[in-house]
């Protein structure tokens, strides 16, 4: 317990899946502590305390959104969850009952570490809160509500501070539809997902390079969106 | 009608009605149909006229014969229809069969290769990854990686049109902008194309679409998977879309041969491999995925041959009313 290394918990049933990830956190200076199954996980989450949890959707004994909710019950670890392609609807489970991001198998070892990396510095962030973003030639000061893109002053309108201040409030890590739409419209838009497509396009005209291939206000298709910002 | 025709010609007409309706309606109707003639000429025509009696009995065989041909047309109509229902039947169990053939075969021809690097790379770093220089196990592994990105990618497609084809897809509609679809097709795509030029023709005024926006992503990541495939590097992909009626047309078109005219004819045709040299084989396969994608929406997808030389793969999805979005007062 005097192990000054991050602890990842890995809940994965798949033991080649476990012996790379091992290998790759490893590498990074993690230490990494590996469950078979699900409700095994959620007891490791709870003697292991671990700084993050991987946890894989498709596990032999209980539904990996099952384990988020158990660990939920106690403890705000950022988990992230490993899913199979087009699952989306079992992504949003997973993010509902509290993951805070996923990957999509099969993953690169870079994508994971970053998701990883995103997560802790998020629980590391938490309370002192980073309210300057820098995109490209673009910096947004959340606080004072101003926005320029080199020298030039760019107005953005209260809505899209809101949008931006969300997204901000998990740099790095998605966030749903519901949950954007909650938190700037309201509960009563929960499922007004056209008004962040019109308002997410004049973000992007207004801050992207290039607003067609956006680098920082990320599309997560039938999900949600995701800031990253250039220091990420 | 009585005193200019002979009643056998009456017969005739009413035995006509009930040909027509015996065609029409096989079976109880028919029958009815035939009873009812019988009865209406009967009564209408058919000496002493106004009843139901009947003079001369050979008018009895013509009521007989009236029922006879309700009968026996009602039968071959019903077994007309039996007929062809079943070979409908067999038409849809064949098609299922040759989907399934032809998964298979996809299977067993487009995994082999990618196995194949595999192992023998991954044998590589295992046996003798010490006397290998650090370049060359990076080459290795890297090459493992592509090829188990590729196979895994041509898994989900396999899975994928599986799902379609037994209807087991579940098209999860919500406002989706197709610059957004664009933008994350490249972003996921962007190793892929690496060596493409892409350029974009978008409207910045291209009114929202109620689709499943993972599906069309999908439909449209194969179209761009398949220019990526079979054109060669540093040429020009155009993707355009554009608003026509009560449809958006989005336009996925390369300028370099691509495919044979009598390929194009088949381009979207279940499973039909491109015959283009050194390319990727799941092309078919990724085509026939977007037709069905766009089809669920509504929409349709073809090919053409581009004037200049090269293809054009294109699909349409139907337009619905956007709901509004409260505008916000532009005070600065």
């Amino acid at each position: 317990m005097t192990d000054p290394r991050p602890t990842l918990l890995v809940v994965e049933d798949e033991p080649e899946i476990r012996r790379f990830l091992r290998a790759a956190f490893g590498v990074e200076g993690y230490r990494v502590v590996e469950s078979t199954a699900g409700r095994r996980g959620a007891i490791d989450a709870g003697t292991h305390q671990p700084d993050l949890a991987i946890i894989d959707l498709g596990l032999p004994d209980v539904d990996g959104i099952d384990v988020i909710r158990r660990i939920r019950k106690w403890s705000p670890m950022p988990i992230i969850v490993l899913s199979a392609r087009l699952q989306e609807q079992s992504k949003i489970e997973a993010l509902d009952a509290g993951a805070d991001d996923y990957v999509t198998k099969p993953f690169g070892v870079n994508e994971l570490l970053a998701r990883v990396r995103a997560a802790l510095r998020h629980t590391v962030r938490t309370g002192s809160g980073t309210l300057i973003l820098r995109f490209g030639d673009a910096i947004v000061d959340l606080e004072k509500r101003t926005a320029h893109r080199g020298a030039e002053k760019v107005h953005l309108t209260p809505i899209e501070f809101r949008l931006l201040t969300s997204l901000a409030a998990h740099l790095g890590m998605v966030v749903v539809h519901r949950q954007l739409l909650t938190e700037v419209w309201g509960p009563t838009h929960a499922s007004d997902t056209h008004y962040l497509r019109i308002y997410m396009k004049q973000l992007r005209d207004k801050l992207e390079i290039d607003p067609l291939r956006p680098r920082y206000l990320l599309t997560e298709t039938g999900i949600g969106y995701r800031l990253v910002t250039e220091d990420h | 009608m009585h005193p200019r025709f002979d009643l056998v010609n009456i017969a005739m007409v009413y035995l006509l009605a009930v040909v027509i309706i015996a065609l029409r309606y096989p079976g109880g109707p028919a029958v009815a149909a035939s009873m009812l003639c019988v009865a209406a000429f009967d009564f209408l025509f058919v000496p002493p006229r106004g009843t139901f009696s009947v003079n001369d009995v050979q008018y009895l065989l013509t009521f007989a014969i009236m029922l006879a041909v309700a009968l026996i047309i009602s039968r071959l109509v019903r077994s007309v229809h039996r007929q062809a229902e079943a070979q409908a039947s067999l038409a849809i169990e064949a098609e299922t069969e040759r989907i399934r053939s032809a998964l298979l075969a996809s299977i067993s021809h487009d995994l082999r290769t990618p196995l194949a690097v595999m192992s023998g790379a991954s044998s590589s770093l295992a046996e003798s990854g010490e006397r290998l220089s650090a370049s060359d196990r990076q080459a290795l592994a890297k090459s493992i990686f592509d090829q188990a990105r590729d196979m895994s990618e041509h898994v989900a497609k396999i899975l994928q049109m599986t799902r379609l084809e037994t209807g087991a897809i579940k098209v999860d509609r919500d406002w989706a902008a197709l610059n957004e679809i664009v933008g994350s097709v490249l972003a996921r795509l962007s190793e892929r194309l690496a060596e493409h030029r892409v350029i974009l023709e978008l409207p910045d005024d291209l009114p929202l679409v109620r689709v499943d926006a993972t599906l069309i992503e999908q439909a449209l990541a194969n179209l761009l998977e398949n220019c990526a495939k079979h054109t060669p590097r540093g040429t020009v992909v155009r993707v355009r879309a554009q608003q026509r009626e009560r449809e958006i047309i989005v336009t996925v078109e390369d300028y370099s041969g691509g495919l044979s005219d009598g390929e194009l004819e088949h381009v979207f045709a279940k499973f039909h491999h491109g015959r283009v040299e050194g390319s990727g084989t799941d092309v078919g396969l990724g085509l026939a995925i977007c037709r069905a994608i766009v089809r669920l929406h509504g929409g349709q997808a073809w090919g053409e041959r581009v004037p200049a030389g090269g293809t054009a793969l294109h699909f349409t999805l139907p337009l619905e009313d956007a709901p509004s979005v409260p505008l916000e007062p532009t005070s600065a």
